[in-house]
């Protein structure tokens, strides 16, 4: 309810991503999610777009933007589907590890495909025994002369297989523990590197999420991105941009589901009149708004900060991403409830936010970890 | 490769439509124009050679200036170049008329290789204007074509007629207008030229910049007329009728006829 | 054998309709396209002639369709380089004719060919030319030819101020009829200066398959839902549909049920429509229904139930059993 006063070029974004949404997402976004199906055509619409260069600099071909852009442009693709958003803010946790620690050929060489859309990206640190838990990766990455070669396998990673660059960490000296890992970036032809079997998902069924296998993976060194013994850092502090995404993502997500259920209560007829009249219903929808302005504020809010160059984003980001994405699943879930038994019904987008949704709270780490995350910067702030 | 020119045009938002009384021609100044979707299709056809072949895109509209912002928009799809031919002298012109004015353009912007424009406009709908215009060029024409690419200087292109798809070789220039289902894939608008575009503005030509005969142009050029416009009362909601089936079925058959389901 | 006759003797101001041929057949419409101009010549005191470019007397498959038709005169333009359709070519031949005998109008069938033909001709000749026209009538000595504009509630009446009149015609908008007399038959001997040149080459064609269906797109959609009882009555809409040249379009149960395939569900698990007459044989219009076809421009419901929803979305309601209404409609259609 509350309008963001937008500049010029905002307003240009936020109506071409609306154009791409309305033409090449909405007719098909719900048949993607019944059949789970990659469909490469609205990727390659945002390609053409320049959308993906949002927040590469423009000495690379990108926009140059910051946070707040990428937000705007994030949120709104969300709202016409989830799951093509994920595919797309991939880009972004690719495209950060190179341009805040890249060197200059690596920029040169990976940020223009990047920011053309022609290469897709994935971030991939998760292993099947280290989750929350990242610290616990065991895929090993061996210096052998001008080489690493890579031993082990990630799951669970956006845009498997669909993607050309793989954000990847990997130990380089397991006995250093966290701080012996490093970040590499895996190209899709490395001799070596295999995708596994794709996942079946409860939501975001429009992305593709598969394993990743490293056999004896042979990369040339100078793939390493910063210092060996940096894997962590470069993971986090990617993940300190990302989690304003993931962020916007929840208020696309949730504002679709308010909008959707909001139009069925004000037209449903039960007990001659429509639902809304009755308080059960109008408070949830008031809840519904109050939430999502505050999601909204706080997002934007925190662009803002971490748009300014601030160094200490990490608690802000965090706290972002946990709220937002506690938000959009308190707002999917009462929107099913508001519209009754045709919520149940798949023939309907609003079950298709509320499972969206819930990958939110979970994916680029776990509420429970962000919780532990601000816990931990809460004390450093308040020494 | 010469040039690409795209003709493209601005139509009334669908609903939107206003005939003038008196004229009964379609009202463009006062309205809120949009792109002619099949246009589109042009273009992404201009944008793919472009990217091929690494030519020149121009796009020329004839309209009032209402036209102008969707020229901008048309600079984001990847036109090198806008020309607005705007002029009152053009206002109500039939196909005949807009054919001339466009050929004379075209004619201003030679050499080139190649003419596109949309199969027809939804307003209009006649489908006329690309090869009435090619005519006045006394250059080719093929409409309904689903594919183009270039082979030893000569176009080739995959053409739909009522019996199948031909592959016709073509000395250039042509005209060439775009069936509605050539592409799987049409591209958005670009980011960075829709902000570009903000700055720049299209060249206008005016009736006297093209040299153009007056009485070819607008009403008094235009042979054909119209001369009355009903409008299809949309009929009230919520007739129900009962009665035995032969009745019923009578009745059916009066809408039938009244559609132009069945002929008479 | 065929009465030759040069360019210069052609008759004058008759009415021309294009005959459309293609590989050796020549296309029905430009013979529905007669029944219109007949009557036009008849009021104006005009001969009706078809003009046909062809490569081979021959090859003609078709031949008794056009001796039994409307026309008074056929002239044929006979050369090999007419095998192939060449807009410019043809556009010449036929402007050289219009030049000689310098008929009242000039009409074609608004096939894809016709519609890139016609407007060339108009062109070179600076005539008006009116575009799918479904109707023609004779008043005050002028041709008034109207025409629908889809998508608004337009029909317009046009007059072309130039001669020869030219318009395209709409395929279907006519039926065939038959003359009592057969045509005269001519060929039109072109002078030896003439050049048989194109521009265009054509290098191959493909012949279309079977269409598949196309029932987001089409026009006029019966639909068939429960009220129908059982399948053999659902499959009588296919005979409708053939009638009215519109698509058959079904509710999810029946698709369920298996009485046609599931590409013809119309609905929020199917396809969306938007035609200009959707007719609905017993179905009640539940919501997963109507949220399909609603944006309808007609909507006829027939149904037993006053209180369906879709009766009371319609803009005709017919009260009644579906199969009974149905069967009485193609009894009186003529099937």
């Amino acid at each position: 309810m509350l309008k963001y006063p937008l500049s010029e070029e905002q307003k240009i974004l936020i109506d071409l991503v609306t154009q791409i949404g309305e033409e090449y997402i909405k007719p098909h976004a719900l048949k993607w999610d019944e059949e789970e199906v990659f469909d490469e055509k609205p990727i390659k619409a945002l390609a053409d777009a320049d959308l993906f260069g949002i927040i590469i600099p423009k000495e690379y071909g990108g926009l140059g933007w910051g946070s707040f852009e990428m937000c705007l442009a994030v949120e709104k693709l969300s709202y016409y589907c989830a799951g093509v958003t994920t595919i797309y803010a991939a880009a972004f946790l690719g495209s950060y590890p190179i341009i805040l620690f890249g060197n200059e050929e690596q920029k040169k060489k990976y940020l223009p495909e990047i920011a053309k859309g022609r290469k897709l990206c994935a971030f991939a640190l998760t292993e099947p025994q280290a989750g929350s838990d990242a610290f616990a990766i065991k895929t090993i990455a061996k210096k052998e002369g001008d080489f690493y070669i890579l031993n082990g396998m990630k799951h669970f990673i956006t845009n498997g297989g669909i993607a050309d660059i793989y954000i990847v960490v990997a130990m380089t000296d397991p006995a250093k523990g966290a701080r012996g890992a490093s970040a590499f970036i895996v190209e899709k032809d490395d001799p070596g590197f295999s995708v596994g079997k794709k996942e079946k998902k409860l939501g975001l069924r429009a992305s593709v999420t598969t394993e990743l296998f490293f056999n004896d993976c042979k990369i040339p060194k100078d793939r390493l991105l910063g210092k060996e013994g940096m894997g962590f850092v470069v993971a986090l502090r990617t993940l300190d941009f990302g989690r304003c995404g993931v962020g916007a993502q929840a208020l696309g997500i949730a504002q679709a589901a308010m909008e959707v259920s909001l139009k069925h209560a004000t037209s449903r007829i039960q007990f001659g009149q429509p639902i809304y009249n009755f308080q059960a219903v109008s408070h949830t929808f008031a809840e519904m708004a109050i939430k999502l302005e505050a999601a909204r504020a706080l997002v934007y809010n925190a662009t803002k900060y971490i748009d300014s160059g601030a160094k200490d984003i990490t608690g802000i980001s965090s706290i972002v991403k946990c709220f937002t994405s506690d938000v959009a699943m308190w707002i999917t879930e009462r929107a099913i409830q508001m519209m009754g038994g045709f919520g149940y019904m798949r023939d309907y987008p609003v079950q298709k936010y509320f499972r969206d949704a819930k990958c939110l709270q979970i994916y680029e780490g776990t509420n429970e970890i962000q919780r532990n995350i601000i816990a931990r910067e809460l004390i450093k702030y308040y020494k | 490769m010469g040039k690409i020119i795209v003709c493209i045009k601005g139509v009334p938002k669908p609903g939107m439509t206003k005939v003038d009384p008196e004229t009964h021609t379609l009202k463009r100044e006062s309205l809120e124009l949009i792109l002619n979707p099949n246009d589109r299709v042009a273009l992404e056809m201009a944008g793919r050679l472009k990217n091929n072949y690494n030519t020149e895109v121009i796009v020329i509209s004839m309209g009032p200036p209402n036209v102008i912002p969707l020229l901008k928009h048309v600079y984001a799809l990847g036109a090198d170049q806008m020309i607005l031919l705007s002029d009152r002298a053009f206002a109500g012109s039939d196909t005949l008329a807009t054919s001339y004015v466009l050929a004379k353009a075209i004619e201003r912007l030679s050499p080139f290789s190649l003419v596109l424009m949309g199969l027809k406009s939804i307003d209009g709908e006649t489908a006329q204007v690309p090869p009435e215009t090619a005519s006045l060029l006394g250059i080719p024409s093929l409409t309904n074509v689903k594919n183009l690419f270039m082979e030893n200087d000569k176009w080739i292109a995959i053409r739909e007629i009522d019996y199948g798809e031909e592959e016709v070789e073509v000395t250039p220039p042509l005209v060439a207008s775009i069936s509605p289902t050539a592409f799987d894939y049409i591209r958005p608008p670009s980011l960075k030229r829709l902000i570009e575009v903000k700055n720049k503005e299209p060249l206008i030509w005016q009736a006297k910049d093209l040299n153009l005969d007056l009485q070819k142009l607008g009403l008094q050029g235009s042979p054909t007329q119209v001369i009355e416009v009903f409008e299809k009362k949309l009929e009230a909601k919520g007739l129900i009728l009962e009665g035995n089936p032969e009745e019923l079925v009578e009745k059916l058959l009066e809408i039938f006829k009244d559609k132009g389901l069945i002929k008479l | 054998m065929l009465e030759k006759i040069e360019l210069e003797n052609l008759p004058k101001g008759s009415i021309l309709a294009y005959g459309e041929f293609y590989r050796g057949e020549l296309n029905s419409s430009s013979l529905e396209i007669l029944s219109p101009l007949k009557e036009i010549g008849k009021t104006l005191n005009k001969k009706l002639v078809l003009v046909c470019l062809i490569d081979s007397l021959k090859d003609i498959k078709n031949l008794e369709e056009i001796k039994k038709s409307l026309a008074d005169e056929v002239w044929f333009v006979i050369n090999e380089e007419l095998k192939d359709f060449r807009e410019d070519l043809y556009a010449e031949v036929l402007v050289r004719i219009v030049k000689f005998s310098r008929p009242y109008g000039f009409f074609f069938p608004a096939t894809k060919i016709g519609m890139s033909l016609a407007p060339r001709i108009a062109g070179t000749l600076n005539v008006g030319l009116c575009a799918h026209v479904n109707s023609l009538e004779v008043k005050d000595n002028q041709v008034i030819m109207a025409r629908p504009t889809y998508g608004e509630n337009i029909i317009a009446k046009l007059i072309s101020k130039s001669i020869p009149v030219m318009a395209t015609i709409s395929l279907g908008a006519f039926s065939i009829k038959y003359g009592t007399e057969e045509p005269l038959m001519k060929e039109v001997i072109f002078p030896k200066d003439f050049v048989w040149k194109s521009k265009l080459k054509v290098r191959n064609f493909a012949p279309f398959k079977k269409k598949p269906t196309k029932l987001s797109t089409a026009k006029v959609i019966v639909a068939g839902g429960r009220g129908l009882k059982i399948k053999e009555n659902f499959q009588k809409l296919f005979e409708l549909a053939d009638i009215l040249g519109a698509e058959v379009g079904a509710t999810r149960p029946v698709c369920y049920e298996g009485w046609v395939e599931e590409e013809r569900m119309i609905g929020i698990s199917g396809v969306t429509v938007k035609p200009k007459v959707y007719i609905g044989f017993g179905i009640s219009g539940a919501l997963q229904h109507t949220v399909g076809m609603e944006n309808s421009e007609y909507i006829i419901a027939i149904n037993t139930d006053k209180e369906a929803p879709l009766v009371k979305m319609a803009n005709l309601a017919l009260i009644g059993d579906a199969e009974k209404i149905l069967d009485l409609l193609l009894k009186k259609l003529g099937k």
